[in-house]
């Protein structure tokens, strides 16, 4: 024979004597193999780890964990005799849904009857604890521990958010972190520090024998790996202070948002109506929970009304404003401007704007304390008409400009990802909506913006954070909800540490403060008057096709302030008639930690009423 | 050799014939082993279950060896280009036409039986590649020659691989063991083997350290061909040891820059003694070298699709791979395999195969139901066989008079083995996973017929050798 052929005769002996000893190794030398394969299978469990708690600042607890289980099975594992009826019994499942459980389609690559699937998600832990002593008798069925989330009271729904299983594309882009089933933050903090509070997972790799009991892990466990619980959260949230607020909002559509002014740190954010946080916690009544909610479509209690709802503020409005026309010179501390309860805009009287009874504004004060529109209107009036006449944007965008370093028209950057922007009317609005007419608008077409009301639009909590930067006397800190992390892997982003100034004189703030301090004393929010608090506030009644809004805005004390809020209640009428007590019982209850027994009228009033037809809760169990 | 009948029982290779029919036949009892399932009772003949279809494809190929053994040899050798055309323009076909299994486009299916082009076009290929180095105009030591024939195997791959059928594709490797009989320079091998090895090495120990066996290699032979003998084996002993220690030691760079300077000192002193031919082997294949071994890294990632480099790291780095995940099939079907022992469990007395703890066992794992139920002594009988079908198929062809008859038989020779070794290899966790069906063994039976016919031509192109 050729020595090629030789050759290749050589080398084709060679490799199947390398097949044959491999398999000696294997089946002979090897006593490795036969052991294991007695236990059958390689399991890769997958340790939870503990998601963080959330705490408010005094460290009360405002979200806590607990248990339930999910029943997951490996098909090969399930002996071909089980008891099913003792088994949908003890699951509290009905057979044909057993049968639906675990008849998977074996031909898609999602399920393999080898590998273990769900069977049966959140079971509860009184359920499954009967379960669990009857679990011998079912091989191939074991549990699998899920955290759930709990909240000890029954506030804040809102704020902290809810968590729900992980989509398709949460897996896809963070396959590490997550697997299908797993639950993750869908909104408020829940979802915003879903990094910090997440933790890490481990994974276990464990041989089971054919019974689906573990024998022992894999390869000495190497490749194992525990579980990181997940980092607690204080945030700057007061549980105290939010609960009074909710129930004071009780039967009333609106909201409210506290902040502390010298660190932007929010005391209390509420949406009303609002729901019981438990209400949507994972269990099994989820799903029909879940569908009231989003279903009601009239109160729309999903709708978080402190930072996606975009409101007029109304006279409000005129504290700031007073603010950018001092510093551009329209206005001076002590300019009086007549008002005979009427706005003459054109000589002849033909085009009027209405005010209402009060003494003559003498000063920028007494304007503010009787929030007279007509004031206002001149003075926007002239605002616009200093840039030109026929030229009203110039003047209109130098104000936008001004109202820009308020932190209006565009997202705080709470840590809250449903946020608004509100709305500020540039010239463009204008110019496109009177584009038909011959020369384009004039500064009379937008006189109301001068008392907060027309196109302009802001967020509640843009409101609360105006009255945080009156209190500063011209700064803030973007307000944020939460104040640390308890692990030091995690830190506060610094946008919330880095002050931000506004460009108004410090000089001009005292006039606005006190007329904002008189009209808790002598002017239009004399029912938020406390005797031993000097509030500073301001009334607004926000007109609207129906029922006038109440809003409310307001610091205290006048000094070293603690507490800035705003409120917002909608249909309500008269500024002072609602929001205006709403909010200065919050800031007694926050400072004083008690109601004078001389005002329990007052929070007897304020709980009492109710604007909409429903309890604010209204599928508590 | 005396005239004889043109079909009479001593023309036939018999001991092939029993070794072909022994496998049809353990290919059917295992497969009926590996989807026994004690709670049902299997019609053998029905056409929807597994076992069923196999049976009536049995039947097809014996029929088809029947009539194949009785067309004269010389048709294969006339129709060589016709029926290589017909394929090529068949898997262009299932390009258009065929039906997507497992994301592999290679299927045509008519009324529940799919069939695979792929099939044809090995044998085709065969055929062809046979044909052309027969001819007396062809020499493969000629360039014209290798790009023919070499064209003729890569014009099949190629659509193959737009099938995404990267398993199929790879049994083309085979021709190389005709080629190697037909005198191609050994250095195709070499280089084939180098290349190889170094990609396979660096992606094991890592590139650094193939590069250092690279560089010494290069010295050494630089040193050999300069150097007195025995001084000179006590310096490459000398520079080895310290760039190995080095290596160590992690100062690896002050190693290799050991190396490189007397690298450089050995070539100068050679460039004086103008022995250039060794220097411009020896100087670019080490440079070569190093570029292919810091390039496996990244030719891994961005050449390779995520499975493949699944596959790749499952037999290369397992400590890589997720052992629930792409190194499962290879941990069950170890597992099965070890647990047969010595004299196996016993026909369809196998637990992991009856409770389908083998992804995949009927068609590429189907060696894991041999070595579990029939232990060690069905595993070597198994391998036993197809050796033996492998051998007498080269005895074959070395007894052939006719050079088509070589080559066609050299091609079987080459397929088989490339199908047995890759395929078994594989169950025992030697070879990366690919898709390639065990021949008579695996379910499928396209593939079934397509090996039934190559054996059916083979054993009556034998007969030929008793014709004067």
């Amino acid at each position: 024979m050729e020595d090629k052929a030789k050759v290749i005769l050589i080398f084709v002996a060679i490799c199947s004597f390398f097949l044959v000893a491999k398999s000696a190794q294997l089946q002979i030398f090897d006593s490795k193999y036969q052991e294991q394969a007695r236990r059958t299978t390689l399991d890769k469990s997958i340790k939870y780890p503990s998601r963080g708690l959330i705490f408010d600042r005094n460290n009360k607890l405002l979200v806590s964990n607990s248990t339930i289980y999910d029943i997951e099975v490996i098909y090969n594992n399930v002996p071909d005799v089980i008891d099913t009826s003792e088994l949908c019994t003890l699951l509290g499942i009905d057979k044909s849904a057993f049968i639906k459980n675990i008849n998977k389609n074996w031909s898609s690559p999602q399920y393999h009857k080898a590998i273990p699937f769900t069977f049966l998600s959140k079971v509860r832990p009184e359920q499954f604890s009967v379960f669990q002593e009857h679990l011998h008798k079912y091989p191939g069925f074991y549990p699998i521990e899920r955290n759930i989330r709990n909240y000890p009271h029954s506030n804040m729904a809102h704020a902290l958010g809810f968590l729900g299983e992980v989509t398709k594309k949460d897996v896809q882009e963070k396959s590490d972190d997550y697997r299908n089933g797993d639950y993750i933050g869908k909104s408020g903090l829940e979802r915003t520090y879903e990094y910090a509070l997440k933790g890490e997972k481990g994974v276990g790799y464990v041989l089971k024998d054919n019974l689906g009991r573990n024998v022992e892990s894999f390869e000495n466990g190497r490749l194992d790996s525990s579980a990181v619980s997940g980092s607690d959260i204080i945030s700057t949230l007061d549980l105290d202070l939010q609960a009074y607020g909710e129930e004071l909002m009780q039967g009333k559509m609106g909201s409210v948002v506290a902040i502390e002014p010298s660190t932007g740190e929010v005391l209390a954010m509420m949406s009303s109506p609002t729901y019981n946080p438990n209400l949507l916690n994972l269990d099994r009544n989820r799903g029909v929970s879940y569908d009231s909610l989003n279903l009601d479509t009239l109160y729309r209690p999903l709708f978080d009304r402190s930072v996606m709802a975009k409101y007029p503020p109304g006279s409000i409005f005129k504290t700031i404003f007073s603010l950018v026309a001092m510093e551009k010179g329209i206005l001076t501390p002590n300019r009086t401007i007549y008002c005979d309860g009427v706005y003459e805009v054109d000589s002849k009287g033909l085009y009027k704007q209405k005010c209402h009874q009060h003494p003559t504004p003498y000063n920028v004060s007494i304007a503010l304390q009787h929030s007279c529109n007509t004031y206002y209107y001149q003075t926007l009036r002239e605002f616009i008409d200093s840039y030109g006449y026929s030229t009203p944007g110039k003047g209109l965008d130098t104000l936008i400009s001004y109202l820009e370093d308020f932190g209006l028209g565009d997202k705080l950057g709470i840590d809250y990802h449903t946020e608004g922007k509100g709305f500020l009317p540039r010239s463009e609005v204008y110019d496109r909506m009177y584009s038909s007419v011959y020369n384009g608008w004039r500064s009379t077409y937008v006189l109301s913006l001068g008392i907060g009301q027309g196109e302009l639009e802001l967020t509640t909590l843009q409101m609360a954070n105006l009255a945080a930067i009156l209190a500063n006397r011209g700064y803030y800190y973007p307000p944020h909800l939460v104040k640390t992390f308890v692990k030091d892997e995690f830190t506060l982003k610094p946008w919330y540490t880095t002050k931000k100034k506004v460009r108004i004189s410090q000089e001009y703030y005292e006039p606005v403060i006190d007329g904002m301090a008189k009209v808790t004393t002598l002017g239009t929010g004399k029912l938020a008057y406390i005797t031993d608090i000097e509030l500073c506030g301001k009334t607004g009644t926000s007109e609207n096709a129906g029922v006038d809004h109440s809003v409310f805005f307001a610091f205290a004390p006048r000094e070293n302030p603690k507490i800035a809020i705003a409120v917002y209640v909608e249909n309500a009428g008269f500024g002072g008639a609602i929001a205006a007590p709403i909010a200065s019982l919050m800031i007694e209850k926050y400072i004083n930690g008690t109601i004078n027994e001389r005002r329990q009228y007052l929070e007897d009033r304020m709980k009492t009423t109710k604007l909409i037809a429903t309890s604010s809760d209204p599928i508590d169990q | 050799m005396s005239q004889r009948s043109r079909i009479s029982s001593k023309s036939i290779d018999w001991i092939s014939l029993t070794v072909f029919l022994s496998l049809l036949i353990i290919g059917w009892l295992m497969l009926y082993a590996s989807v026994y399932d004690s709670n049902v009772s299997y019609a053998y003949l029905d056409f929807d279950s597994i076992i069923g279809k196999q049976t009536i494809w049995l039947a097809i190929a014996l029929v088809a060896f029947v009539v194949v053994y009785a067309i004269d040899w010389q048709f294969w050798n006339t129709f060589a280009l016709p029926i290589y055309g017909v394929a090529i323009f068949l898997l262009i076909m299932v390009l258009i036409v065929g039906t997507e299994i497992k994301g592999a486009t290679s299927w045509f299916t008519f009324g529940g039986v799919s069939f695979q082009p792929s099939e044809i076009a090995k044998f085709a290929t065969a055929l062809a590649v046979s044909g052309f180095l027969s001819s007396y105009k062809s020499d493969i030591r000629t360039k014209n020659s290798i790009l023919i024939s070499f064209g003729l195997i890569l014009l099949p791959v190629f659509f193959i691989l737009l099938q995404s059928d990267a398993g199929s594709a790879i049994i083309f490797v085979s021709f190389f063991m005709l080629f190697y009989r037909r005198g191609l320079s050994p250095l195709f091998y070499i280089l084939g083997f180098s290349i190889a090895g170094i990609f396979i090495g660096s992606l094991i120990f890592g590139p650094r350290i193939i590069v250092l066996a690279a560089a010494l290699l290069g010295l050494g032979i630089l040193i050999y061909n300069i150097g007195d003998s025995w001084r000179s084996a006590l310096i490459f002993f000398l520079i080895s040891s310290i760039s190995i220690l080095l290596y160590f030691r992690d100062l690896y760079w002050y190693g290799i820059g050991i190396v490189a300077i007397s690298t450089a000192v050995y070539s100068f002193m050679m460039f004086q003694e103008r022995l250039f031919r060794t220097l411009t082997l020896v100087l670019p294949a080490v440079l070569i070298s190093t570029m292919l071994a810091f390039g496996s890294t990244f030719a891994f990632e961005s050449l390779l699709e995520p499975h493949q480099q699944d596959r790749i790291d499952v037999w290369l780095r397992p400590e890589k791979s997720d052992p629930r995940g792409a190194r499962y099939n290879i941990i069950q079907s170890k597992l099965a395999i070890g647990s047969g022992g010595l004299q196996g469990k016993g026909f369809l007395k196998g637990d992991m195969t009856n409770l389908n703890y083998v992804p995949e066992q009927t068609t590429d794992f189907i060696f894991s139901t041999v070595g579990e139920e029939q232990g060690f002594i069905g595993s070597f009988g198994v391998i036993f066989l197809f050796t033996l079908l492998i051998i007498r198929t080269i005895i074959i062809a070395e007894r052939a008079k006719n050079v088509f008859i070589q080559n066609y038989a050299y091609c079987v020779a080459g397929i088989f083995f490339v199908h047995f070794f890759i395929n078994i290899g594989m169950a025992l966790g030697i070879m990366p996973v690919i898709g390639i069906p065990l021949p008579f063994l695996s379910k499928g039976g396209s593939a079934l017929l397509g090996f039934t016919i190559m054996v059916a031509v083979l054993l009556r192109m034998d007969m030929a050798r008793f014709r004067a």
